[in-house]
């Protein structure tokens, strides 16, 4: 090892980068985006959804039932509307995506023991949401309905609120969410994107930056010189790992500052581990472009790759537990799902070396793996 | 000194020996048992077209590529595996093909060259030296912070040169360096090239597609589909193929091509010139046998000529039964009834300009174009030759001015103005992935032609273009020379009256470009069709009518290529040849005598001479003085480039007296 010429090398890539306008965009710019649109674009945590009530029974017990809905932090209130059709035309015009109409004798019905029908109409164009609606307004109802029963056997029996609860409610779900308290899925999906984000834009860049040399010619000049393979490997390779890390860093800082996911766990400890899942994603990236010869080629094998393993077998969206069969086979096969772990843990549960040192030494294991590869398959004195 | 040197190291061990190469990629032979031998000290040519072969050997001695069989030995050290190859990279430099492509765009000149050498292990201190004496000789000392990307072609072939010296390697190889460069910085890259050579008594090898170039070697071999064909000096390769060339302008010019063509292998026109190579003939029976040829056609004029390596090249191709003979076919009676009689004008620009931004790519172009002429627009690369193309066939807007082509303007008609043209463009426009008779169909259909005429054109073009046979191959497949000849087809297929060609023979091997010719000329004098071509193989300028020469946008010379010769020796006199023992010092001391235009050619020195008879006495004397022995001085007919070069050299020269004159 020259450490000069692996310098040369090196400066030389990092001065190319950083003066290549689309080059730079792909390092730097192209991971904040993703972040923005994959932060925004995954959540279907669905909160402040207008909503109007057409009310035509105007009475106490009416009022009453829709202010469990204005209270909630799901629905935002637009105000009450006077028919059914100014509901159609604000649903239509997109203004509102919830309309809830209670009928005339609303009250009536239900002070004299009969059940009474509440017409919920939501934009079912687009059906995740929708169904995240239905589900909230499910809630808010049995919740309401519930209260009024309450209300309604504590008044006829003459016993106390809590009593009318046991009798109709005897057993009751206690649930504590751990570590994402108030469940939210943007905390949860966030940090996982710097997981998938990298696993997209690491190997990207070390994918392009041989390929382009092979595609130019200018490869020639490394294999017409004395320079060893293992300095121009490593020359490639650091100042895309540096690149890499710094993106890394930035992602972190969205995550928990833009997106306000917490981080309970050990600072120093994370980013150890997010610099070996780099160097892994980066040397991932210098072996395809080492097998490949066009650019298009090497961008088309690292997104559909990255896309593959983030979406399917990196526990991100769907969890590892529930894969069955092959794909829980495949999945344990790439460093990203052991590093969906040291996010989880890092992030929500305060783990540290201690308890993550396997999947940061699998990373160490996984980069020597895939530099060994690209030291035998990088020649001097090529075929074609 | 660099000659003696090279007499006394003739003895020595060679700096590269391949014996019997042979490189296959996949099942496609590339080179088929080559051997090469390079001694000290020499500039040692490979030239051939593409596809020949050169560049797979060229990386093989750069020990960058593997081969299938024959040894290859470098410095004594035989390549035969990629540890041994790692042994000569020290001591070698190499400049891969393609245009500044080894380059990096986004650094600039300094940084270009510091990366090189830090990756050879220059030392700072070298470094700082040789890269000023480098950028001096080059003259490339006032661009050093400029981005490599915004270099002219000239310049970043400079730069290449540069970067493959630094580290003073003793074996050069460079793959293509002239391609894709004008005339001009060709010229001054050869002469540089020899300079800093001899300097270091540097060993190269070098490649070239243009076979004009083999003058400026000590030896070479010519190579065609990965075999040698003829090697050794020029002079001797020179008289491998004996003959004379046989120069006339006929008067019923039709009928002498027919009945030359029957007669001789090699025959070409030129304009209302005609080229004949006549095989193993001295001059006087070579004039006779083309005049018992010509029994009944008047001929204006007739002489007889040195032979071209092009020639020669194409003659061994036919002794060793390599090229294929292609006949023109006479015209047919339909296509002969569409000649369009008289001398109307088929096209005509008037004033043209255009502007991008601040920058004036073509300013005020005026110039016409017969029915039935090849008209063709020569200028450096950025001269503004496409952009007038694409003016003219309603592509782009002009800025100001006026154009009629086939007799529709260009502002109001441009609609009718492409029914009535055709345009083979610089990007390939044929579809790769078709067929050729898919893609004539293609164009066929896109020019609206009935069933039964596409039927007569598909067969019209696969036999004008030699297709036959190739029918349904993909395009893509097809040989340069026959891709070419297809997308001539496709833009001949709805019978245009006028037709524009933007460099359509680059990449085309000699044949493949004479076969092409012949059709063009076929084209123009039995149908009548308008030719407008840009090119930059200054000896295909020859071809044509008239021509145009751009540079800066405008037009600065117009006229036939005989009368622009003309106009050069009127300005700077005859060009005269020299052959010496040593012309290294014969240029230096023909330098300070005040001969500011020698240039030199390998062994020769070219020199103008306002008064080329006198010269021929003088300079000899003048040289024995100095203990320089002249073999010979002869004087030589001016080609296209030394025209070319003049008016390019005389206008640069102008233009930065006037910069430097006001800033």
């Amino acid at each position: 090892m020259n450490l000069k010429r692996l310098l040369a090398v090196a400066y030389k890539e990092w001065r190319e980068i950083l003066r290549d306008r689309i080059f730079f965009l792909l390092a730097f710019g192209l991971p904040i985006v993703l972040m923005l649109v994959f932060g925004y674009g995954i959540t279907p945590d669905v909160e402040n959804v207008p909503l109007a009530f057409v009310d035509y029974d105007h009475s106490a017990l009416s009022r009453d039932y829709a202010q469990h809905y204005i209270e909630s932090r799901y629905f935002n209130f637009k105000g009450y509307l006077h028919s059914l059709q100014e509901a159609d035309g604000l649903l239509t015009g997109g203004k509102i995506r919830v309309a809830i109409v209670i009928p005339e004798h609303f009250q009536e019905d239900l002070m004299a023991g009969r059940a009474v029908a509440i017409q919920t109409l939501v934009d079912g164009a687009n059906t995740g949401p929708a169904r995240i609606i239905q589900g909230y307004a499910d809630g808010i109802n049995s919740a309401a309905s519930g209260e009024l029963q309450m209300s309604y056997i504590a008044r006829h029996l003459g016993i106390s609120l809590e009593r009318a609860q046991t009798i109709i409610q005897p057993i009751k779900l206690e649930v504590r969410y751990l570590y994402n308290q108030e469940v939210r899925i943007l905390w949860d999906v966030a940090p996982s994107l710097i997981m998938f984000i990298l696993l997209l834009t690491a190997p990207m860049l070390t994918a392009l930056s041989v390929v382009r040399e092979k595609e130019t010619g200018a490869i020639y000049n490394i294999y017409a010189s004395t320079i060893s393979g293992a300095e121009f490997l490593a020359g490639k390779l650091l100042p895309n790992i540096l690149i890499s890390f710094i993106n890394a860093v930035i992602l972190w800082l969205m995550v928990t500052f833009y997106f306000g996911a917490p981080f309970k766990g050990n600072l120093l400890f994370f980013f150890f581990a997010t610099l070996f899942y780099v160097i892994c994603n980066s040397s991932m990236g210098l072996l395809i472009s080492l097998m490949v010869r066009t650019q298009i080629a090497a961008l088309m094998i690292t997104v559909v790759l990255g896309f593959i393993i983030g979406i399917q077998f990196s526990g991100m969206l769907t969890p590892i537990a529930a894969l069955t069969g092959s794909n829980y086979v495949i999945a344990h096969l790439f460093p990203a799902m052991y590093y969906n772990t040291v996010i989880q843990g890092a992030f929500l549960k305060n783990l540290g070396l201690a308890a993550l040192w396997p999947e940061v030494t699998l990373f160490v294991a996984y980069s020597a793996g895939l530099l060994g590869a690209c030291y035998f398959l990088f020649h001097k004195r090529t075929r074609t | 000194m660099g000659q003696t040197a090279l007499v006394t190291q003739s003895g020595q061990k060679p700096v590269v020996q391949v014996i019997d190469f042979h490189k296959r990629y996949y099942k496609h032979p590339a080179v088929q048992g080559v051997d090469l031998t390079i001694r000290p000290g020499e500039i040692y040519g490979l030239i051939g077209p593409d596809g020949a072969g050169k560049s797979s050997l060229m990386k093989a001695v750069a020990g960058v590529l593997t081969f299938d069989a024959g040894t290859v030995e470098v410095f004594g050290i035989n390549l035969d595996s990629e540890a041994a190859a790692e042994r000569i990279k020290g001591r070698i430099g190499f400049l891969p093909q393609g245009l500044g492509l080894n380059l990096y765009p986004d650094l600039s000149v300094e940084e270009n060259i510091d990366f090189f050498a830090r990756l050879r292990l220059v030392s700072e201190a070298e470094l700082a030296g040789r890269k000023q004496r480098l950028l001096a000789t080059t003259r490339l000392l006032k661009f050093r912070d400029r981005p490599m990307k915004n270099l002219s072609g000239g310049m970043k072939q400079k730069l290449g040169l540069i970067c493959t010296l630094i580290h003073e390697p003793q074996l050069i190889i460079l793959d293509e360096p002239t391609t894709g460069v004008d005339p001009v910085s060709r010229r001054d890259f050869w002469a540089i090239l020899a300079q800093l050579l001899h300097e270091q008594g540097i060993t190269a090898l070098v490649s070239t597609a243009y076979l004009d170039e083999a003058s400026r070697f000590h030896r070479l071999s010519l190579l065609y589909e990965g075999r040698v064909l003829a090697e050794g000096e020029p002079d001797t390769i020179q008289a491998l193929a004996p003959g004379s060339l046989v120069v006339l302008q006929p008067e019923r010019q039709m009928e002498a091509l027919a009945g030359l063509k029957a007669r001789f292998p090699q025959v070409e026109a030129l304009g209302s010139w005609m080229r004949v190579f006549v095989n193993e003939a001295d001059p006087p029976t070579a004039i006779q046998q083309v005049q018992q040829v010509l029994a009944g056609i008047p001929v204006r004029t007739i002489y007889a000529d040195e032979p071209e390596l092009e020639d020669v090249f194409i003659a061994l191709l036919h002794q060793q039964q390599l090229a294929r003979h292609h006949p023109i076919k006479a015209a047919s009676a339909e296509t002969a009834a569409n000649v369009r009689s008289g001398n109307g004008v088929a096209i005509e620009a008037l004033e043209l300009t255009r502007d991008f931004g601040a920058f004036r790519a073509v300013d005020d172009v005026s110039f016409r174009v017969r029915q039935g002429e090849i008209f063709g627009l020569l200028g450096a690369n950025g001269a503004g030759k496409t952009t007038v193309i694409k003016m003219l066939t309603g592509i782009l807007r002009p800025s100001q001015g006026a154009g009629h082509v086939a007799g529709a303007d260009m502002h109001r008609a441009g609609m009718a103005i492409k029914q009535r043209i055709g345009y083979v463009s610089q990007a390939f426009s044929l579809y790769q992935d078709l067929t050729v008779v898919e893609n004539i169909r293609l164009y066929a259909g896109i020019y609206g032609l009935s069933m039964a005429d596409t039927r007569k054109r598909t067969e019209w073009i696969l036999d004008m273009g030699g297709l036959d046979g190739h029918e349904n191959d993909q395009a893509g497949s097809l040989p340069m020379g026959l891709r070419q000849r297809l997308a001539l087809g496709c833009a001949l297929v709805h019978r245009p009256q006028v037709l524009f060609l933007d460099e359509p023979t680059s990449g085309v091997d000699p044949i493949g470009r004479r076969h092409f010719w012949d059709i063009l000329f076929d084209l123009s004098r039995n149908e009548g069709v308008a030719i407008l071509i840009t090119t930059h193989y200054m000896s295909e300028a020859e071809h044509c009518d008239h021509l145009a020469l751009m540079f800066a946008g405008r037009i600065v010379a117009d006229a036939s290529p005989a009368e622009m010769k003309r106009q050069v020796e009127a300005e700077v006199g005859g060009l005269l040849e020299l052959t010496t023992d040593q012309p290294t010092l014969a240029m230096e001391r023909l330098l300070e005598q005040g001969y500011k235009e020698t240039t030199l050619f390998g062994r020769r020195l070219h020199l103008f001479s306002r008064q080329p008879d006198s010269d021929r006495r003088r300079i000899p004397a003048l040289l024995s003085a100095a203990h320089i022995e002249v073999a010979s001085i002869m004087p030589r007919p001016l080609s296209m480039e030394d025209v070319f070069v003049y008016w390019v050299t005389t206008l640069e020269r102008q233009e930065s007296a006037v910069a430097t004159g006001t800033g």
